[in-house]
């Protein structure tokens, strides 16, 4: 099967952009039509962290029964290391010479030098399928929970950074191909995620105008756990902090649509399991289609 | 009431992204300031507003804030935001003027390609020119107080290993490894081994031979003073491990967040850190209000009343989590300050009502 489409999932620290993504995954996996023939999935979440969130996030309190069967998408953990060794691998093709640079103990810090070859390594296997370089994929569309906001722009910018630095070689003809992946908007889909404070709405402005200007990609942007509340409904209640919590929120709407984007929001969920929270999540993506 | 102990000299604020950590740090170095300190707040991100309040400009400035608080009680706040280039300039410019490096020298460093990727591009680079930083200020002896907020980490031990990945770049052996490579075969006085010969080409292969040789040039800039750099990265992980420096850890009420801090805490203080307090920004305490007026009328909007249960049960799980965490570490509650209140008063008034979390 061939990779058609991988999503980004970004936005500042701490704003849920993981849940998102899981939830995201989710509602890719309802919507696309599986034939009963295949037994796994077609979607993949993938997280690109060096400890991962998932394993946490989904265990241990949803072992209890078939809860996380419901649940059907993949899990990998793409820890830049890991892309780096597999990437490696790949254009070294001698194991015995792979296994001499990575369990060299001075590899380590050379791999910390040079500039975002970590960062090319994630996304040289992001766009493994359209380049066909590499093992086949087995999935159909990428969920990616990527790095926040700043990190996120060096990501995508590895590519070309390393393409001005090295002009020939191998490593050069790879990063200019991969570049042109990133930025087919076909294929690369940018999603950021965004609270109603004001500086998490600002970062995320300046970062879609970004990737707007240089990658010509439109990112979709979310509005992440809103109160759901309006100034009617918290009326009765004494409490200032509620007022200004619903007065903020729909500052951030203002800010969001006189920036001329076009934004989902996603209302705080009170599910008390995690697994849950992504299914009733990942209802919230389906509306999306009828905005 | 919070304070920090007049033994502190660095206040380090710790904490996952989106908890109000910038906000928090800013609260705690105006109300030390407005108890007679001269404090030094050194911030990374701050928001609009806040920079605004605070006259945090990325200008590279020092600047000195005025309020009669301060004023009255004799102390003194001053504030610079991080500009991670020129501080990792600044660390190179230190260790060379010890070694009375001409001024070309310091150019030829400045120039090499691979500088600017380091001091913009790698990660540990933002959280050690932070260290760096914070070194200096506390070494400066013009200050009894210098609050660091951190940058935005994944994971807080990203931050706490800096020091120690920035060593690695500086570490004599890659260094010698690397001017040896680009001499000549007759002039390598040693035979090196077969293994390192073929990770250099392995590299080569990978990275193209342009990398290798701005490193090699990198590596013969930076020659004289490597013993001094290493020294000034020794010195800042000395700094982080001191007794008179004290960690903030600042979490959200909810509860994946909880479980985190939790183990953060844990791992800090085993590694010997001296994380003493934990808070919890942005307490609904409300919803407690709430609670003790009874005033979960029935007027309330079935999507009011469903928060109010969410968050009543956050509280509850925290009141039987809080016995999890580690014995010496107090753990605190603020509330979520009002965005009209970021202000000077308002940041006071945030400090002084930040109370021990007595649940």
């Amino acid at each position: 099967m061939a990779t058609r489409k991988i999503h980004f999932f970004t936005g500042k620290g701490g704003v849920g952009k993981s849940t998102l993504a899981a939830a995201f995954a989710q509602h890719l996996s309802n919507t696309a039509d599986v034939t009963a023939s295949e037994s796994s999935s077609k979607i993949l979440l993938a997280e690109l962290s060096e400890r991962s969130f998932y394993n946490h996030f989904f265990t241990p309190s949803s072992k209890k029964g078939s809860e996380q069967d419901s649940l059907n998408f993949d899990l990998e953990q793409w820890s830049p290391d890991a892309c780096l060794r597999e990437y490696a691998l790949h254009l070294l093709k001698i194991e015995s010479l792979y296994k001499l640079f990575f369990q060299n103990p001075v590899s380590k810090s050379l791999i910390q030098v040079a500039p975002g070859l970590q960062e090319l390594a994630i996304l040289g296997k992001a766009t493994s399928s359209p380049r066909k370089h590499g093992p086949p994929t087995l999935h159909d569309e990428v969920v990616l929970d990527a790095f926040a906001s700043g990190h996120f722009l060096n990501l995508l910018r590895a590519p070309k950074a390393m393409s001005e630095i090295i002009s020939f070689g191998p490593m050069s003809e790879q990063s200019r191909s991969i570049d042109k992946w990133i930025r087919n908007p076909d294929f690369t889909f940018i999603h950021i995620v965004t609270t109603a404070e004001d500086y998490a709405v600002t970062e995320t402005l300046e970062l879609a105008k970004v990737i707007q200007s240089e990658f010509k990609i439109s990112p979709k942007i979310y509005l992440n756990k809103t109160s759901g509340l309006t100034i009617s409904s918290v009326n009765n209640s004494d409490e200032t902090v509620l007022t200004d919590l619903v007065e903020r929120e729909n500052l951030a709407r203002q800010q969001l649509q006189a920036a001329g984007f076009k934004f989902l929001e996603i209302p705080l969920n009170t599910s008390e399991s995690n697994i849950e929270m992504i299914k009733k999540l990942s209802e919230c993506f389906v509306r999306v289609k009828h905005v | 009431m919070y304070n920090v102990s007049e033994k502190t000299k660095a206040l380090v604020c710790i904490g996952s992204g989106g908890v109000g950590k910038t906000t928090l740090a800013a609260s705690i170095a105006l109300g030390e300031a407005a108890r007679g300190k001269k404090v030094y707040i050194l911030t990374i991100d701050p928001s609009k507003r806040l920079a605004q309040a605070l006259q945090f400009k990325a200008d590279g400035n020092v600047h000195t804030i005025n309020h009669p608080e301060i004023k009255k009680s004799g102390g003194l706040l001053q504030t610079s935001v991080l500009q991670h280039e020129n501080v990792f300039t600044e660390f190179f410019i230190e260790a060379a003027s010890v070694n009375s490096s001409a001024q070309a020298d310091i150019d030829r460093i400045k120039n090499n390609k691979l500088f600017h990727q380091l001091s913009t591009k790698l990660g540990s680079s933002q959280d050690f020119t932070a260290i760096y930083k914070l070194n200096q200020l506390v070494r400066s002896g013009k200050y009894d107080l210098v609050v660091l907020d951190t940058p935005p980490a994944q994971h807080t031990w990203q931050f706490l290993q800096a020091p120690e990945k920035i060593a690695q770049l500086f570490n004599e052996g890659v260094a010698q490894w690397f001017r040896e490579s680009q001499e000549k075969a007759g002039l390598v006085k040693r035979v090196l081994n077969l293994g390192t010969k073929q990770v250099l080409r392995a590299l080569e292969n990978l990275t193209g031979s342009e990398f290798i040789i701005e490193l090699s040039l990198f590596f013969q800039a930076i020659q004289k003073w490597q013993g001094h750099l290493e020294k000034q990265v020794l010195d800042c992980h000395k700094l982080l491990v001191s007794s008179t420096t004290q960690f903030l850890l600042v979490t959200g009420l909810d509860s994946s967040r909880i479980k985190e801090a939790q183990l953060i805490s844990q791992e800090i203080i085993k590694e010997g850190y001296k994380l003493t307090t934990l808070v919890l920004n942005r307490f609904p305490d409300w919803v407690l209000h709430d609670e003790q007026t009874a005033n979960a009328s029935s007027n309330d909007s079935p999507r009011l009343n469903e928060l109010k249960n969410y968050y009543s049960r956050l509280i509850k799980t925290m009141t039987v989590e809080q016995k999890n965490f580690q014995k010496n570490l107090v753990l605190y509650k603020s509330e979520e300050v009002r965005q009209s209140d970021i202000n000077i008063n308002g940041l006071l008034k945030m400090y002084s009502e930040m109370r021990a979390l007595d649940l």
